[in-house]
């Protein structure tokens, strides 16, 4: 039931998407000059931000209304598609939000979000510029946001389980996954794989050995087609139902992303069943996703959100929010303050060879927008 | 005959098993000592103490019970409003209208709703500055437009299965539309008003999708605090606190049913006197 509401309310979010957007192209110019007086006037020590759920420490949000005295309203989304209605639809009310790139990309371009005075940011200098150049593919100069935190699409699984089935060799390719001689091996011990289209179809194309950012319409079908072959021995495709599945010992593999994984794997250990769980970078490469700190154009208190993502950027912050939830983050001068094992998990900062095969994840166009659509679709009903 | 009766008893026992063991075990497992809300890790009541030091699950309650009781209480008089418009005036022009209008919101999918509400409200504050922002004020309004609509059936119906005569008789003996109004007709009516009040509270507590679209900053209600949970797990200071909720409710249920019961038996002693009288 739940899917089926999800998969309801996803399709109206992205109806409404695309119904806002038009208008938004419009509202744009009037909004950019709206907010030009609004600047120079003191601002009210108020700061509304929009993050995904669990995906900060514990204390952050009160050391920061101790230091500063700006009163923070902190809200959660879960998905991207609704984070973009609400910033589509205008005056969100929002003054800091975290979209991934790709989303970001996009919105950047429906003109959402006003450009980072970073004069007022002076943290930005702990930054990556690795990590930064990473990131300007989807915002190009780095002028609209900052990396929040970022982490990989790999394969999570069941240590004994797989152990059982492939003995000593390790589970690191994605040609054991998507062959289906390999992924008929794990039949019956479950499999799940995310319900993100853009995604799967781009590590299939890298899998395949071809531009995993292709938009082209043969590649594309191809990768579905590649899809379609293992779809029998695939139990289930959701994002995030997994980490408890994997977590209970429910589910063998599962395609998901590393955060959430290792997030099993702790749950799990914690629960004391006797389940391991591991998270492993497919040697092919994957898909690197960034979580981007943005300001809309039409926040109220853009200095009080500058202030944020500054205190964000602060070293031994960066380095509290990746000890809690087990993302990287892109901020070079927290690593020494990183618990040893989360720096020396290769699944959450991947080793130098691995981080060279990694690729980003671009925003597709209207055209491949509706092909992976389609050709999803027929994926998860399996026809 | 005795064959029967133990296939009524099973099909009666199969269905309440049906409709209360997810309840059950969701009680159950709020007394788990695991983090995992599946696995069985021993008694605790821990996750109660969590709850309470759970400001953000918390504030997200009080505001669903905020949110859910005055938009109860707005529904239950515009609907009552409605309702009686619709049994009592008679043919009027726009009748069939009304009707159509104010059940509108029961068949239109709640995706529409929500979506058709937000650009209203991003509307009317671009032309005339209010709602200034979404938040409590836009998600209340759009749940009244949302449970309207059943308060109004159930009045509707209520006052349609009412024997016009008692009106009527007190027209008679003199009394004002508005005395009638409020000394006869609501009296009789509390019933349908307590039942779509709580039908009106209980839609709004538990709906994600209109709310989702008109929320604003600070205003994440509960269902949407607990689904955005959903991405991680749900931990088990969730089944706390639906354990609380559903104690809360039972309460409220059997309190309403009393209340009900008590109503139709005087409305019965009644109706027997006044045959008698005759």
């Amino acid at each position: 039931m739940s899917r089926a509401f999800n998969s309801s309310l996803r399709a109206g979010l992205v109806v409404t998407a695309i119904a806002l957007a038009v208008a938004a192209c419009g509202k744009k110019e009037e909004a950019k000059q709206a907010d030009a007086p609004g600047a120079a006037a003191a601002e009210e020590k108020v700061l509304h931000v929009y993050n995904w759920s669990d995906y900060i420490a514990e204390d952050t949000i009160k050391n920061f209304e101790e230091k500063t005295g700006i009163k923070v309203t902190y809200d959660v989304f879960d998905s991207n598609d609704m984070l973009e209605t609400r910033l589509l639809a205008g005056n969100s009310g929002f003054d800091v939000v975290v979209p991934s790139a790709s989303f970001l990309e996009r919105q950047i371009k429906a003109g959402v979000f006003q450009k980072l005075d970073k004069s007022q940011i002076p943290n930005l200098s702990h930054m990556d510029p690795d990590i930064q150049q990473r990131v300007a593919l989807h915002d190009p100069g780095n002028e609209h946001s900052v990396t929040y935190l970022w982490g990989t699409t790999g394969i999570g699984y069941n240590v004994d389980k797989v152990k059982k089935i492939l003995g000593d060799k390790p589970l690191d390719s994605w040609n054991q996954i998507f062959d289906p001689k390999e992924i008929a091996k794990f039949k019956d011990c479950g499999i799940s794989v995310l319900d993100a289209p853009d995604e799967i179809l781009k590590v299939v194309l890298q899998w395949m050995g071809r531009d995993p950012n292709s938009q082209k319409d043969e590649d594309l079908t191809a990768a579905a087609e590649k899809l379609q072959l293992i779809r029998p021995y695939i139990r289930k495709i959701h994002s995030s139902q997994y980490i408890d599945d994997l977590a209970n010992g429910d589910l063998c593999i599962a395609v998901g992303w590393s955060g959430d994984i290792l997030q099993a794997r702790d749950r799990a250990a914690e629960a004391g069943q006797g389940v391991k769980i591991a998270y492993s970078i497919p040697k092919e490469g994957t898909i690197v996703w960034f979580d981007m700190l943005a300001i809309p154009a039409d926040a109220k208190h853009p200095k009080n959100a500058h202030a944020f993502i500054n205190y964000l950027m602060d070293p031994q912050v960066a380095a509290n929010n990746s000890n809690f939830v087990n993302y990287a983050n892109g901020n070079a001068d927290s690593l020494t303050m990183v618990k040893e094992e989360v720096k020396n998990d290769p699944g959450v900062y991947p080793t130098p060879e691995v981080k060279a095969k990694l690729f980003p994840s671009l925003a597709y166009g209207e055209q491949a927008t509706a092909t992976m659509a389609r050709l999803w679709q027929k994926f998860t009903t399996g026809q | 005959m005795k064959q029967s009766s133990t296939f009524r008893i099973s099909v009666l026992v199969f269905g309440f098993a049906f409709l209360y063991i997810p309840i059950l075990s969701l009680i159950v497992y709020s007394f788990n000592k695991s983090r995992l809300v599946t696995v069985w890790g021993g008694f605790s009541t821990q996750w109660y103490g969590r709850l309470l030091e759970n400001r953000q699950i918390l504030d997200a309650a009080w505001l669903s019970l905020k949110i859910a009781a005055i938009n109860a209480t707005g529904a239950v008089i515009l609907g009552t409003l409605a309702g009686l418009a619709l049994a009592r005036f008679g043919k009027f022009r726009g009748r069939t209208l009304l009707s159509g209008m104010t059940t509108a919101p029961l068949v239109m999918p709640e995706v529409i709703t929500g979506l058709s509400l937000l650009m209203l409200f991003v509307v009317m504050e671009g032309a005339f500055g209010w709602p200034a922002g979404r938040g409590f004020t836009t998600i209340t309004i759009a749940h009244m437009t949302l449970t309207l609509a059943y308060v109004t059936v159930i009045v509707q119906s209520r006052l349609s299965s009412l024997d016009d005569s008692l009106e009527e008789a007190a027209m008679d003996l003199g009394a004002r539309p508005a005395k009638i109004f409020f000394l006869i007709t609501l009296p009789i009516i509390a019933p349908a008003l307590v039942s779509g009040w709580l039908l009106s509270f209980t839609i709004s507590l538990d709906d994600l999708v209109v709310t989702s679209f008109v929320s604003g900053p600070g205003s994440s209600t509960l269902p949407m605090v607990i689904f955005s949970k959903v991405r991680l797990g749900v931990s088990p200071d969730i089944n706390a606190l639906a354990t609380i909720i559903v104690l809360l409710v039972t309460i409220g249920v059997i309190l309403a049913g009393i209340f009900m019961a008590r109503q139709e038996k005087r409305r019965l002693r009644d109706m027997q006197m006044a045959a008698a009288a005759k």
